[in-house]
C-alpha cells in the first residue's frame, strides 16, 4: 500500500464519486507514479516527499499560468483546509485565460524558436494559438491546422506562420517537422544517412520533403502577403555525399513508420483545377501538400503521439522521457519506455485532449514531489524523476512572474478599472515583457534548452531600466502596499508571499526590519528589498 | 562556385550562431582570471602571457596576403613586395605589415582539409577537426584557463565582434565550463547596463546585494545545483566587471594613438583589444569581416586588407612600445584560404589545402617563415601542417605544454590534438 | 553608314581564342584589329584582315584600360563570311588596312604603356607609372592630344599623348575611380568612382563643373562590410548627347555577386539619368556599354554565363545569350559588329549586319 498525501487521497475519492469508476481504475496519474517508481529499485528510499502547499502552488501556477501566485492566492490556498484544494487549484489554473496564454507562449517558442515575424503577424499567430488552447482544441487538430495552412484564408492566416515565416525553406521545414513532430533530428540526413544515428535515413528526410517539394511561395518569396501555392509535378531527388557512384534516388511522400503516399493517376491535361499562368496561383487537382498534415498528425502515427506526449511531459517535468526531445532513436531509449508508451496511447485515446493530459501529470505524485531531496538520499539522476527539478523560468515566465511579484500587474489591473479584460491587461504587460525576451531568449531559430546566466542578463537585472521600472512604487504595487503596513512582520510577510510565495523565516523578518531601519525613506528601502527578492536564485527558478 | 557543399548548418557542420554570441553559465564556482588593479605594463609583463587573435572571417586569401604568387596563372594582379626581413615577400596589399616582418612569423604550409566555414573555424579555433559527440574548448577558453592568474576581475576571454550588441558565448568553453566562455563585446561598445543607474547609491547597492546573497545561501542549502551556482556567480562576475568598467572605454586612449590605429571600426576594435589585454584580460579575439570573396576577390581584398593593414602594424608597434609584445602572442587566422584558381566572377572560392597563418610576438622566432607551396600555390611542398600543429604552436609560444591533459569528468583529454605537434621552426 | 544593321539578327561571327581568361577588348579606330587583355598580363592583337594573333608583352599585371589615337578614315563595315582564313571558320572582308596608330594601355600596377598599335610586333614605346594601385581605365581625347587615366588612388590624371608627360591631376573623388571618358566634342571629361559619383570636369580649368548621380551602381553590403559598385563600362554617344554607364545594382550579396546588371544613361545636356534594365530578370554585372550610332544602347555582362542586351529608348527589345561571362564589350567602329571578352579566354565577335535574307523569327 502506497502512501498518498491526504488531499490527494481525497481527490481520488472525490473523483470516484463524480465520475465513472473506470476512470478511477485507469487514473493515468496513478499509473504514471507506478511506472516512475518502478524505474529504479531505490526509488522509494530516495524520492523526495510531496511538496508543501506553498511550493506546490508556486510550481503549478508558474507552469500553468506563467506567473507566480498573488499574495492573496497563496494566503487563500494555505488557509484552505479542503483535501481537494490541489486538484481544484489545478483545474482552476487550467481553466484560466492565463493558461491559454501560457500555452500559447510555450507553443510559439517551441514552434517558431523566436524567428523574426515576417509574413504572418505576431498578433494573428498568437490569437490562433491562444484561442486554440482556450478552447482546448485537440492537439492533433491543432497540428493539422498548422501543417495544412497555406495562408490564403485571411481568417486562418495565423496558422500558416510555421511555414510562411520559415519562408517555406525546404531544408528548415523538413528538419523542423521531423524534430517537433517526430522527435527525430534528421538534419544530417539531408546529405547522407545520419553518420551517428543508425535510425535516421536520408529517405526519411526526403520522404517528408516530398510532401511539399511542389510548393512555392506565391506571388514570390519576398512578398509579405505571400501564400503557399503548389504545382502538379516535381519529384525529390537526392544523392548521398558518401556514395561514390552518385546514385540519384527519389521517394514518394512518406513519414517514418507509415507507408508512402503515392500520387494517384491523373489524366493528362487534368492536372490542374487552376492551371499555372502568369500572376495566377495554380491549384492542382491532387495536392501532395494537403496530405502532409493528415499523414503526420493522427493518432495512429506512433512517432507523432510519442513526441507529442514526450513534449507535454517535458513541459511540466522539465525534461523529456526521451531526452533531448528530438533524439528519439534506438540508441537513445526513453528513461521509462512503458510510461512513454502509456502517455502516448492514452493521449491519443483521449482524442489528444491537452488539458486532460496536463491535469493527469500535474495530479501525479511525481509532479508534486518537493524539489528538496531528503538530506540523506542518494541522487538517482534527473531522469529518474525522484526529486522535482529546478526549472529555470522561461523569458516569458520570468517577465510575467516579475510583473506579478512586484505588483506591476496589480497596478495595471487597478488602472484598467471597469475596462479590465484579460486581453486589455495583456496589452499593457506585453511591452514590459519584450526586453526580457530579448535578453533571456535564445537567438532566432535556436532551441531554448540550456540554462545560462550571462553578464548581459545579470547587468540587465542589476542596472537595467526595465526591472527598476517594474519595482518602482506606484499605486497598488508591492512597494506601495508594503510601505503602508506599519507592522514590520506583516510587511515582511507581504513581501515574501508576493515574491517568493512563502512566509519569511525569523531571520528574514529581521533582515527586512534592519533594511527599513538603515534607510529613512521606506519606499526607497523597500524598492531594494524587493529587488533582492526578485534577483534571488529562489525567484529565478521554478522549484 | 558552391558556397558550401552542404547547406547543412547543423552543429556538426557549422559553428552554431550561438557560439558567436553565447553565455557565461552554469557551472564552476570561482572567479575569472585577471588582475586586482589597473596593472602597469611592467606588472603585466611579469604576470604572464596573453593572446590576441585576429580572425579574418570568411577566409582570407593567402595569395593576397602571406604567400603571393605574382605573374602566375593563379597569382592575380597584385605584386609581391619585400618586407623588413630580406628574402621574405608578402602581398603589396600589406605595405605597413611588411615593415613589421621582423616581429612576425609566417606559416605557409597550412593544409586544414576542410572547405566549409563552420568546420574550418572549428579546426582553427580548437585545433581539432569536428568530432561527433565531443566539443573541444576554443583557443580563447583554453588560454583563459591556462594563462589566467585566478585573480581576474575582468573576463579572461573576450570576443570583439564587428557589429551587434554585447552578449555571451556559452558554448566556446565546452567542457572547461562557462567560467572560460567568452564575453562578446559588440562593436567595441561596453556591455549594456554596465554602469550603476542614478538613484542607486553604493551603499544601497551593497545592502541589497547582501540580502540577495543571504536568500541565495538559504536556497542553496537544499537546492544547490550547477544552475543556481552559475546564477549566483554571474552576480559576482558582474560586480567585478562593473568595478573595472573603464577597461572597455577606448575613448580613454590617447587620440594620437587612436589615429595610428585608424579611425574606423576595425582600428577602434584593435585598440580596444590592446586596452583590454593591458587591463589584464588573458585572451581577446577581434573579428574582421568579411573575406568570403567568391566574387571580385581582388576588389574586396583591396578594401578589407586596406582596413586591416595599418591598424595591425600600429598594434604591433604599440605592443612593442609598451613592453607587451614579448608576452603577447598575436595570431592572424581565418577559416581557410582561397582557391588559387580565379573563378569566372574574379572570385576565389574556399581553399584549405595550401594556405597561411601569420603570427607575431611572444615566444616566436621573429622574422621566420616555415612551409612552402608550389609555384602557383596549389599545393604544399614543404612542412605541411594542420590546425593541430598550429594549436600546439600557439600554446608552446605562450609557455604551455599542449601535451598535458584536461580532465573533464575525470577523463583525460589532451589539451591539443595528440596526433600533431608544435612547429618548432618558428618557436624561439 | 550604308551597311544595313539589324541588331535583332546579332549572331556569332568569329571566335578568337586565347589561353588565359580575358579582361578587356577594344577595336582600333580603323576596325582592323581587336585588342584583348588577359589574366596572363598580356595584350593580344587579333588582325581581322590576316588572322594573325600577336602577343604584346610589357605589362606585369592585368590590363583593363585600352585607348587609341583617333583616325580620320572612317572604318568600313566588318563583313564576316564563310571562307576560311587563318582565323578559323569565318573570313573578314573590307576591314581597312590600318595606318600607324598609338595605343595606350593601363594596368593594375598603375602603369601606362604606349605602343605603336600597327607595328609588326608592338613593343612598349613608353612606360609611365601613373597611379598608386590599380589603373582602372584609360581614355584618349578626340583630338588625340590627351590621355586620361584613373585609378584606385582616387585620382584622374591627364597626360600628353605625344610624350607621356603629366598634364594635370584631377582630385576630388573619395573612392577608387573606375572609369573615365572624354566628351567627344567639348573640352570636358567625366569620371565615375566606386560609389557611382560621376564628376564632370572642365578640362580648361581642371575644375568639377557638376556631378551626375549613378549611385544606383553602388552598394555598401552591411553583411560583408564592403563596397561594391563602380561604372564597369562607360561611353558617350558619338554626338556627345548621351553618356552611358553600366555595372551592378540591387546587390543582395556582394560576395556571391548577387545583383542585377543595369545601364544608367544620362542626357548630357540636363544631366538627367534614365535606368535601362534587362527585361528578363538576370543576375550579374554589366561590364561593357555602348551607344550605337543608329540610336540603340548595347550592354554586355554576365555571371555564370553572359548576355548582351539591346535597348531602344529605355525598352530592352532584344538579348543575346553568350556561353561565357563577358568581362568587356566593344563595338566595331563601323557599327556593324561587336566583340565580347570571355572569361574562357575567347573573344567572340558578333555581327549585327542584316543578313541578305532576313533571319526567320
Amino acid at each position: 500500500m502506497r502512501l498518498l498525501p491526504g488531499d490527494r487521497l481525497f481527490a481520488v475519492l472525490f473523483a470516484s464519486l463524480c465520475t465513472a469508476p473506470a476512470v478511477l481504475a485507469d487514473g493515468l496519474s496513478d499509473r504514471i507514479d507506478s511506472l516512475i517508481a518502478a524505474g529504479h529499485r531505490d526509488y522509494a528510499a530516495n524520492a523526495a516527499p510531496i511538496a508543501g502547499d506553498d511550493e506546490f502552488l508556486r510550481r503549478a501556477t508558474l507552469d500553468l499560468s506563467g506567473r507566480v501566485p498573488t499574495a492573496t492566492e497563496i494566503r487563500t490556498f494555505l488557509a484552505d483546509r479542503s483535501p481537494l484544494k490541489r486538484v481544484r487549484a489545478i483545474d482552476s489554473l487550467l481553466a484560466s485565460a492565463e493558461c491559454a496564454r501560457r500555452l500559447e507562449q510555450y507553443f510559439d517558442v517551441m514552434l517558431m524558436e523566436r524567428r523574426r515575424d515576417g509574413k504572418v503577424t505576431r498578433a494573428a499567430w498568437e490569437e490562433f494559438l491562444r484561442s486554440s488552447f482556450a478552447a482546448n482544441k485537440p492537439y492533433d487538430v491543432l497540428v493539422r491546422e498548422i501543417l495544412s495552412a497555406d495562408g490564403t484564408n485571411p481568417a486562418t492566416r495565423g496558422a500558416a506562420k510555421f511555414f510562411l515565416d520559415r519562408d517555406l525553406d525546404p531544408q528548415i521545414v523538413t528538419r523542423d517537422i521531423a524534430r517537433l513532430f517526430f522527435g527525430h533530428n534528421i538534419q544530417c540526413s539531408q546529405c547522407h544517412d545520419h553518420p551517428l544515428v543508425e535510425d535516421y535515413k536520408q529517405d526519411e528526410y526526403f520522404g517528408i520533403q516530398a510532401f511539399f517539394n511542389r510548393t512555392f511561395l506565391f506571388p514570390n518569396s519576398q512578398a509579405p502577403t505571400a501564400v503557399i501555392a503548389e504545382k502538379a509535378e516535381g519529384e525529390v531527388s537526392f544523392t548521398s555525399v558518401f556514395d561514390k557512384a552518385k546514385l540519384v534516388k527519389s521517394t514518394a511522400p512518406r513519414v517514418p513508420g507509415r507507408s508512402a503516399v503515392p500520387d494517384p493517376k491523373i489524366e493528362k491535361g487534368k492536372e490542374y483545377a487552376v492551371a499555372p499562368a502568369r500572376d495566377v496561383r495554380p491549384v492542382p487537382n491532387y495536392s501532395r501538400f494537403a496530405r502532409l498534415a493528415t499523414t503526420i498528425a493522427t493518432g495512429d502515427n506512433t512517432a507523432f503521439r510519442r513526441t507529442a506526449a514526450n513534449r507535454w511531459w517535458a513541459f511540466l517535468m522539465g525534461r523529456g522521457l526521451i531526452h533531448p526531445l528530438d533524439q528519439d532513436h534506438t540508441a537513445n531509449p526513453p528513461s521509462h519506455p512503458e510510461l512513454l508508451e502509456l502517455l502516448a496511447d492514452e493521449f491519443a485515446a483521449h482524442k489528444f485532449d491537452v488539458k486532460w493530459l496536463l491535469r493527469e501529470i500535474a495530479m501525479s505524485r511525481t509532479y508534486q514531489r518537493s524539489s528538496e531531496p531528503v538530506p540523506s538520499s542518494k541522487d538517482l539522476g534527473p531522469d529518474r524523476f525522484a526529486v522535482a527539478p529546478l526549472k529555470p523560468l522561461t523569458p516569458e515566465q520570468f517577465a510575467y512572474a516579475l510583473m506579478q511579484a512586484t505588483g506591476f500587474t496589480d497596478a495595471e489591473r487597478t488602472a484598467l478599472g471597469a475596462n479590465f479584460s484579460d486581453a486589455a491587461l495583456h496589452a499593457r504587460l506585453a511591452p514590459n515583457a519584450a526586453p526580457f525576451l530579448n535578453v533571456f531568449g535564445a537567438r532566432p531559430g535556436e532551441t531554448e534548452d540550456k540554462f545560462a546566466a550571462t553578464l548581459d542578463q545579470t547587468l540587465f537585472l542589476k542596472h537595467g531600466g526595465t526591472v527598476r521600472n517594474l519595482i518602482a512604487p506606484r499605486a497598488g504595487s508591492l512597494v506601495d502596499r508594503a510601505a503602508k503596513l506599519t507592522d514590520v512582520d506583516a510587511l515582511a510577510d507581504e513581501l515574501f508571499l508576493s515574491v517568493l510565495t512563502r512566509l519569511p523565516t525569523t531571520d528574514e523578518r529581521k533582515d527586512v526590519a534592519d533594511a527599513l531601519k538603515t534607510v529613512p525613506n521606506r519606499s526607497v528601502a523597500l524598492t531594494e528589498v524587493v529587488w533582492a527578492l526578485v534577483a534571488s536564485a529562489e525567484f529565478r527558478f521554478n522549484h | 562556385m558552391d558556397h558550401c557543399k552542404y547547406a547543412c548548418g547543423t552543429a556538426e557542420h557549422a559553428v552554431s550562431r550561438r557560439s558567436f554570441l553565447g553565455a557565461a553559465a552554469a557551472g564552476v564556482t570561482g572567479v575569472l582570471g585577471g588582475f586586482t588593479a589597473a596593472a602597469s605594463a611592467r606588472d603585466l609583463a611579469k604576470a604572464g602571457k596573453r593572446v590576441l587573435t585576429i580572425f579574418l572571417s570568411g577566409g582570407v586569401s593567402q595569395l593576397e596576403t602571406w604567400d603571393p604568387k605574382p605573374n602566375t596563372d593563379t597569382g592575380g594582379p597584385f605584386r609581391a613586395i619585400p618586407t623588413s626581413v630580406p628574402g621574405i615577400h608578402i602581398s603589396e596589399l600589406l605595405p605597413h605589415t611588411a615593415k613589421q616582418m621582423t616581429r612576425m612569423a609566417i606559416v605557409r604550409g597550412v593544409n586544414t582539409a576542410e572547405d566549409e566555414h563552420g568546420r574550418g573555424a572549428v579546426i582553427m579555433l580548437t585545433g581539432r577537426r569536428t568530432e561527433p559527440g565531443i566539443e573541444y574548448p576554443h583557443f580563447g577558453a583554453v588560454a583563459a584557463k591556462l594563462l589566467g592568474t585566478g585573480k581576474a576581475e575582468l573576463p579572461g576571454h573576450i570576443q570583439i565582434h564587428p557589429g551587434g550588441g554585447g552578449s555571451f558565448n556559452k558554448q566556446d568553453a565546452a567542457f572547461l565550463g562557462p567560467r572560460y566562455a567568452s564575453v562578446v563585446v559588440g562593436d567595441g561598445k561596453p556591455p549594456a547596463d554596465l554602469f550603476r543607474p542614478a538613484g542607486l547609491t553604493t551603499e544601497a547597492d551593497r545592502q541589497r546585494e547582501e540580502l540577495r546573497q543571504k536568500l541565495n545561501s538559504r536556497f542553496a542549502k537544499s537546492r544547490r545545483t550547477a544552475m543556481t551556482e552559475a546564477y549566483a556567480e554571474s552576480y559576482d562576475q558582474a560586480a567585478k566587471v562593473i568595478a573595472r568598467g573603464d577597461a572597455f572605454d577606448v575613448t580613454k586612449e590617447d587620440p594620437k594613438l587612436a589615429d595610428k590605429y585608424g579611425r574606423h571600426d576595425f582600428g577602434r576594435h584593435l585598440l580596444l583589444a590592446r586596452r583590454l589585454l593591458e587591463h589584464g584580460v588573458t585572451f581577446v579575439n577581434v573579428q574582421h569581416t568579411n573575406y568570403d570573396t567568391h566574387h571580385e576577390n581582388f576588389d574586396f581584398h583591396i578594401e578589407q586588407l586596406g582596413e586591416f593593414d595599418q591598424p595591425f602594424a600600429a598594434l604591433l608597434d604599440d605592443l612593442a612600445d609598451r613592453g607587451m609584445l614579448d608576452s603577447t602572442l598575436v595570431v592572424v587566422m581565418s577559416e581557410f584560404g582561397r582557391t588559387p584558381r580565379i573563378n569566372h566572377l574574379y572570385g576565389r572560392d574556399h581553399w584549405s589545402k595550401a594556405w597561411s597563418v601569420a603570427l607575431a610576438g611572444c615566444g616566436l622566432k621573429a622574422g621566420s617563415v616555415v612551409g612552402k607551396t608550389n609555384a602557383n600555390g596549389t599545393a604544399v611542398t614543404d612542412r605541411e601542417v594542420n590546425g593541430g600543429h598550429l594549436f600546439h604552436t600557439y600554446l608552446r609560444a605562450v609557455g604551455q605544454d599542449p601535451t598535458k591533459n584536461f580532465y573533464p569528468n575525470d577523463r583525460p583529454v589532451p589539451i591539443a590534438d595528440p596526433k600533431a605537434s608544435a612547429i618548432t621552426e618558428i618557436l624561439a | 553608314m550604308a551597311a544595313p544593321i539589324d541588331f535583332k539578327q546579332t549572331r556569332v561571327g568569329l571566335e578568337l581564342k586565347h589561353t588565359s581568361p580575358l579582361i578587356g577588348c577594344r577595336f582600333d579606330p580603323s576596325g582592323r584589329y581587336l585588342f584583348v587583355s588577359a589574366q596572363d598580363d598580356t595584350l593580344q592583337r587579333f588582325d581581322l584582315l590576316t588572322g594573325r594573333k600577336t602577343a604584346m608583352l610589357g605589362h606585369q599585371s592585368w590590363v583593363r584600360g585600352i585607348a587609341f589615337s583617333p583616325t580620320t578614315a572612317e572604318a568600313g563595315p566588318l563583313h564576316l563570311s564563310p571562307p576560311a582564313n587563318g582565323l578559323g571558320a569565318l573570313a573578314l572582308v573590307a576591314a581597312r588596312p590600318a595606318s600607324s596608330f598609338t595605343l595606350v594601355t593601363g594596368d593594375y600596377h598603375g602603369k601606362l604603356i604606349w605602343w605603336d598599335g600597327a607595328a609588326d610586333t608592338p613593343a612598349p614605346v613608353r612606360t609611365v607609372l601613373a597611379h598608386d594601385g590599380w589603373c582602372r581605365a584609360v581614355a584618349m581625347s578626340s583630338d588625340g592630344k590627351t590621355v586620361a587615366s584613373c585609378g584606385n588612388d582616387h585620382l584622374v590624371k591627364l597626360w600628353s599623348a605625344a610624350d607621356g608627360k603629366p598634364v594635370r591631376t584631377l582630385e576630388g573623388h573619395d573612392s577608387p575611380v573606375y572609369n573615365v571618358a572624354f566628351h567627344p566634342t567639348g573640352s570636358r571629361l567625366v569620371s565615375c568612382d566606386l560609389k557611382g559619383v560621376i564628376k564632370d570636369w572642365d578640362l580648361s580649368t581642371g575644375k568639377v563643373v557638376r556631378e551626375l548621380d549613378a549611385k544606383v551602381l553602388h552598394k555598401y553590403d552591411t553583411g560583408f562590410r564592403a563596397d561594391i559598385g563602380g561604372a564597369r563600362g562607360m561611353a558617350f554617344s558619338a554626338d556627345g548627347a548621351t553618356l552611358a554607364c553600366t555595372g551592378i545594382t540591387n546587390v543582395s550579396n556582394a560576395f556571391a555577386g548577387i545583383g542585377n546588371p543595369i545601364v544608367v544613361q544620362f542626357d548630357w545636356k540636363d544631366g538627367k539619368p534614365k535606368q535601362l534594365k534587362p527585361k528578363e530578370a538576370y543576375q550579374g554585372t554589366g561590364w561593357g556599354v555602348a551607344l550605337h550610332p543608329a540610336g540603340f544602347t548595347i550592354a554586355a555582362g554576365g555571371a555564370a554565363n553572359g548576355r548582351i542586351w539591346f535597348w531602344v529608348g529605355d525598352e530592352n527589345v532584344h538579348k543575346v545569350d553568350v556561353p561565357v561571362n563577358c568581362h568587356d564589350m566593344a563595338v566595331h567602329p563601323s557599327g556593324t559588329a561587336l566583340a565580347i571578352a570571355g572569361h574562357n579566354g575567347t573573344a567572340i565577335i558578333y555581327t549585327m549586319l542584316a543578313a541578305a535574307t532576313p533571319a526567320k523569327k
